[in-house]
């Protein structure tokens, strides 16, 4: 996080903000996840993965393993539904910022916030459908998943990713995603894609970067 | 497009546009340079990058580790470190071994990445309970308050102690209960039969040595009198090739029990094999699996077994050709000679019911274990009828009274239907194959000297009722010499990487023994539960911050090379350090002997020594033995060796395709044990009570059928969590706020006793009382309670354990064979005001809710 608060530099941030028309960003190639939620163990590398990463105390947590569990003894299923940040086409929370401090990366699509321009409003927080905004009480701001941008600049693939251990997880163009024509191991062979599952927020609200090879009762029809 | 290409490809793909990035980028004036450091500006410029300033790994040090606990594999662990600071870990990327790039990540070579426990490693090397200094106790025993002393101070103080114990008491008043917990490696291991501590205690003639491995005794002895041997195992990419795989009792999804083995199952499934698991709970092995779920009663599982076992010799569904080849004692047929004579009874008679009148049916089964007889014969029916199956015996439900038997039923089983020694099958009990080589310490004549061994929880019954303990009762190890039978006068404890107050059985009846100890010594790296019970603390460098190699034990092939990733923190030594000087405190010549390459400056300076150690394992080891022509140097430049197999190993192969003897006295599978038969005083063996020479049920003291439910109508089980290893990491905020220590019943349970999910419940029976939340579900059979081991204790005034600890009330009485009895248990379960208290700090977070979905 930045060590001051520069208060001039914020209140020109907010001032253009106020004078500018967002106009969606429309990425080169949008980057997303793609997770398979029959064959996650759920073992939560990943998660911590994220907060090493991150050098996040308890409490904020980009990334989440959802447990769905259902039916009555012995009869039950469980599946995992795994999340971040969806880096989404129409991302809700980027509008709500009074500082402009969220933006949409041109070439891969990345939502990120400039932590220097964020003064901890919560408002993308509250915005944000699928609960990726996280508020740090530690620095006073919202953080969130970026995709590890270093990791993509650096040519590797975000920690979350590097952490699978059942190599479940994974990322890519996110139209290859949907297709199951990405060359992945977190798709099995034969399985299909869907970009929404159960109990999910409705897709069309933010259009998330993100496929899933759900499970049976996790199916939308 | 193969998958180097592959990853060069979607680089491209990713870095679009390196240049506009860079323009906004603080640190892109960095100077990179190939490995090294680089100072980091602070730059005042606005900036793109959420958190900047902000240490990208490429402009920290990378320094390849591993971790080093005894959860069964040891994954590598990748340390980015600025200056001597480890800002970040990560893991196997497929890089650093030879010929690696990034991505790669096959079968043979498949990436040793590293699970949660691992993945948060930076909380326990810069952990508040790290101990830095030497401590001696200053209030009364347990009450948990110390002073720092300098450890001149503190290794006088043991040294003297020692002495005075030693001459007071005899060669069994120390107890060495090191164990392969906080510190595993080739060159610093806490052992609990060879390793450091054992070594000096050996050689002080002062030591009394625990024998039971709390995790498997039930298994391992099972493998030995059966199959002759403990590696009964496959390496884990076998695992691919099974067509249908029983998990009983294995949760390997939370156990990361090895290697890569979760990874290769999951090929299985993508190949078409059928999963199904025989478990209390329907855990997440199962859903990943889409396993069919069996729930059992534990503790039944021999039972089970015995019943499928009826079903196949009925049905003639038996690898008859494979019993008459391999077997000694599996029917009348292979019944050898002298037990003939003697008119023992064979395995196939004992299942129909010739020698008690009641054959072992299904239905018989089904009366004990709970699952209805048409299921047990459905599963019998697929396992006989399947090639290759794999039945993979887990420990979990060998742990258990006379645990021993349902390991010993489970290898009747896969033998009978000739799955031993098959790619595919399974003969797996212990489950290990592939040897490392293990030890880069002195070893020698003085590795492992004791004077007595006892059963490792039957500590506090012989300090409690000295000297009238009966050896039977605490197993008693034979001796040579005139010594045999003598009941050690234990009055001191020494833990080395190990918590075993915490981890071992019937705390409460622990605690009444410690009180009467004249020393109690714990070397750790953080405070633990145990430690608190210590009259000094003496801090261990973590394996970040000594020279080792790391060694997977249980599956994997591969070593791991651990440099210096950071200085010692504090005032910690290795282990090595202080037992050598606490050697040469003792007399120099304890000290060279101790310690044959180090003199004494070794306390000071241990980086050429020890480099010495381990440059000579390797290469008088680990490069002959194993074939290995990578030389040390550059072993230690790359930081990871991966052993290339041509073909998965599978145990028992050449003993099924090339007829070679099995190590068995017969040179037979022995599902009628020779060693057992033979014994005539069981009472001067380390069992102490009679074991039968082939599989038999036996029913345990408590379990859902006995009488006693009328008082205590739940079963407790307590298997591995998946967010601690045993004890280590409970302190770990990260990994607390993942999964919670909770106990587990079913909907219909709860709601009978007005429980809702999240609701705080005292667990308890007649040995002690513990508070926890509890997790409502389907997935759990009914009358059976979850509670994971190894949370931190933490008792309030009343002697209630607030943390929810599983052994305050488990029993310290083990199966005749060693195995701990840590899953034969019943409690009852009620609503509680009083407070549960996760860890001794509190979190300002959540924990990681289940969803629970309607259809």
């Amino acid at each position: 996080m930045s060590e001051t608060i520069e208060k001039a530099k914020i209140k020109e941030a907010v001032k253009r903000r106020k004078l500018e028309t967002y106009t969606p960003v429309k990425p080169e190639v949008q980057l997303g996840f793609v997770h398979n939620n029959v064959d996650c163990i759920g073992c939560r590398a990943c998660e911590i993965a994220c907060k090493d990463k991150n050098g996040l105390a308890p409490g904020p947590r980009f990334r989440r393993v959802q447990y769905i569990e259902g039916g009555t003894y012995p009869n039950v299923y469980v599946y995992k539904v795994n999340m971040s940040c969806n880096h989404c086409a129409e991302p809700a929370c980027l509008p709500t910022c009074p500082t402009g401090a969220i933006f949409k990366r041109k070439q891969d699509g990345i939502v990120d916030i400039d932590s220097t321009l964020c003064i901890g409003c919560r408002r993308c927080e509250a915005a944000c459908p699928f609960g990726a905004p996280q508020f740090d009480p530690v620095d006073n701001l919202v953080k969130k998943c970026n995709l590890c941008v270093d990791e993509i600049e650096a040519g590797r693939k975000p920690y979350c990713v590097m952490a699978c251990m059942m190599r479940v997880l994974d990322i890519g163009p996110i139209e290859e995603i949907w297709d199951a024509e990405l060359e992945t191991p977190a798709i099995g062979p034969e399985e299909k894609v869907v970009r929404q599952v159960k109990n999910m927020a409705n897709i069309e609200l933010t259009k998330p970067s993100i496929g899933f090879v759900p499970h049976s009762k996790g199916r939308v029809k | 497009m193969s998958s180097k290409n592959r990853y060069e490809f979607l680089n491209e793909r990713l870095n679009l546009s390196r240049r506009s990035f860079l323009k906004t980028t603080a640190v892109g004036s960095a100077v990179l340079t190939a490995g090294g450091l680089v100072e980091l500006k602070t730059a005042k410029q606005a900036r793109a990058f959420a958190y900047e300033p902000y240490p990208k790994d490429d402009q920290l040090q990378t320094v390849v580790t591993s971790c080093a606990h005894n959860c069964g594999s040891r994954h590598m662990l990748v340390a980015h470190k600025w200056k001597d600071v480890v800002v970040r870990l990560s893991t196997d990327d497929g890089r650093y071994q030879r010929d690696g790039y990034f991505g790669k990540d096959d079968r043979v070579e498949p990436q040793l990445r590293a699970c949660l426990r691992g993945r948060s490693y930076r909380q326990r090397l810069y952990s508040a309970e790290r101990l830095l200094y030497p401590m001696l106790r200053v209030g009364e025993r347990g009450e948990g308050r110390f002073k720092r002393v300098s450890w001149d101070e503190a290794l006088d103080f043991v040294v003297e102690k020692m002495n005075h114990i030693k001459n007071t008491y005899g060669p069994t008043a120390l107890l060495d209960q090191s164990y392969a917990g906080a510190s595993f490696g080739v060159l610093h291991k806490s052992d609990q039969i060879e390793g450091l501590l054992a070594r000096f205690l050996g050689m002080f003639s002062c030591r009394t040595s625990s024998w039971s491995v709390p995790s498997y005794q039930g298994t391992t002895a099972s493998s030995r009198w059966t199959f002759g041997q403990t590696e009964d195992g496959n390496e884990d990419d076998a695992f691919a090739y099974c067509k249908l795989l029983i998990m009983w009792g294995w949760n390997p999804a939370y156990t990361f029990h090895g290697g890569n083995t979760f990874m290769y199952m999951r090929k299985a499934k993508q190949n078409g094999c059928k999963f199904v698991v025989v478990d209390p709970q329907y855990t997440d092995s199962a859903a990943a699996y889409d396993a069919w779920w069996i729930p059992i009663r534990p503790n039944t599982d021999a039972a089970m077994l015995a019943g499928m076992a009826h079903y196949i010799f009925t049905n003639n569904l038996q690898d008859q050709d494979f019993i008459n080849r391999f077997c000694q004692g599996m029917d009348a047929g292979t019944m050898p000679v002298w037990a003939q004579q003697q008119g023992m009874e064979n395995f196939k008679d004992y299942i129909l019911g010739k020698y008690d009148g009641e054959p072992k049916t299904p239905e018989w089964a089904a009366r004990i274990c709970g699952v209805a007889a048409e299921d047990i014969k459905k599963l019998a029916d697929m396992y006989a009828n399947t090639k290759p199956a794999a039945l993979k015996a887990s420990w979990a439900a060998g742990r258990n009274a006379y645990g021993e038997q349902y390991n010993r039923m489970a290898a009747a089983v896969q033998t009978m239907t000739g799955n031993v020694g098959k790619l595919g099958g399974s003969a797996e009990g212990v489950g290990k194959v592939w040897h490392a080589e293990a030890v880069a310490y002195p070893y020698d004549q003085y590795s492992n000297i004791w004077f007595a061994s006892i059963k490792s929880d039957r500590w506090a019954h012989c300090v409690l009722n000295y000297p009238n303990v009966k050896r039977e009762e605490i197993g008693l190890w034979q001796r040579d010499d005139a010594t045999d039978g003598q009941i050690p006068n234990i009055k001191g404890i020494f833990w080395q990487g190990s918590d075993w107050f915490n981890q071992l059985t019937n705390i409460n009846k622990e605690i009444a023994a410690i009180k009467k100890l004249e020393l109690v010594v714990c070397m750790d790296s953080t405070i633990t539960p145990s430690g608190l019970w210590a009259d000094v603390l003496l801090p261990v460098a973590t394996h970040f911050e000594r020279h080792d190699v790391a060694l997977p034990w249980y599956k994997g092939h591969y070593y791991i090379h651990r440099p210096k990733v950071i200085q010692p923190m504090g005032e910690s030594k290795t282990d090595f350090q202080i037992f050598t000087e606490l050697a040469y405190r003792i007399s120099p010549v304890f000290g060279r002997d101790f310690n044959p390459k180090a003199s004494r400056d070794y306390w000071h300076i241990d980086d050429n020594v020890d480099e010495t150690y381990l440059r000579d394992w390797w290469n008088n080891r680990v490069m002959p033995h194993q074939g290995v022509d990578m030389s040390w140097e550059e072993f230690k430049q790359r930081g990871v060796y991966k052993f290339k197999f041509p073909r998965p190993l599978v145990a028992f192969q050449d003993q099924i395709e090339k007829g070679i003897p099995f190590k068995t006295p017969s040179g037979k599978i022995e599902i009628l044990s020779s060693q057992l038969a033979l014994i005539k005083d069981w009472k001067k063996t380390m069992y102490g009570y009679e074991i039968p020479a082939i599989p038999k049920w036996i029913e345990p003291w408590e379990s859902l059928i006995s009488p006693k439910t009328a008082k205590f109508p739940f079963h407790l089980i307590s298997p591995h969590p998946r967010w601690r290893t045993h004890s280590i990491f409970n302190n770990c905020g990260w990994l607390r706020e993942t999964y919670e220590q909770e106990v587990t019943l079913n909907a219909s349970d709860a709601k009978r006793l007005g429980i809702k999910q999240g609701d705080i419940v005292e667990v308890w029976n007649d040995r002690g009382r513990v508070v926890v939340p509890v997790y409502v579900t389907e997935r759990c059979m009914p009358s059976v309670a979850v509670l994971h081991e190894g949370v931190w204790m933490d008792l309030d005034e009343n002697g209630v354990d607030r943390a929810g600890n599983p052994d305050f009330l488990t029993l310290d009485e083990p199966s005749p064979a060693g195995a701990f009895a840590y899953n034969t248990v019943l409690c009852n379960i009620a609503k509680t005001d009083l407070e549960h208290r996760p860890g001794w700090d509190k979190l300002a977070t959540s924990r990681a809710h289940v969803f629970r979905r309607d259809l």
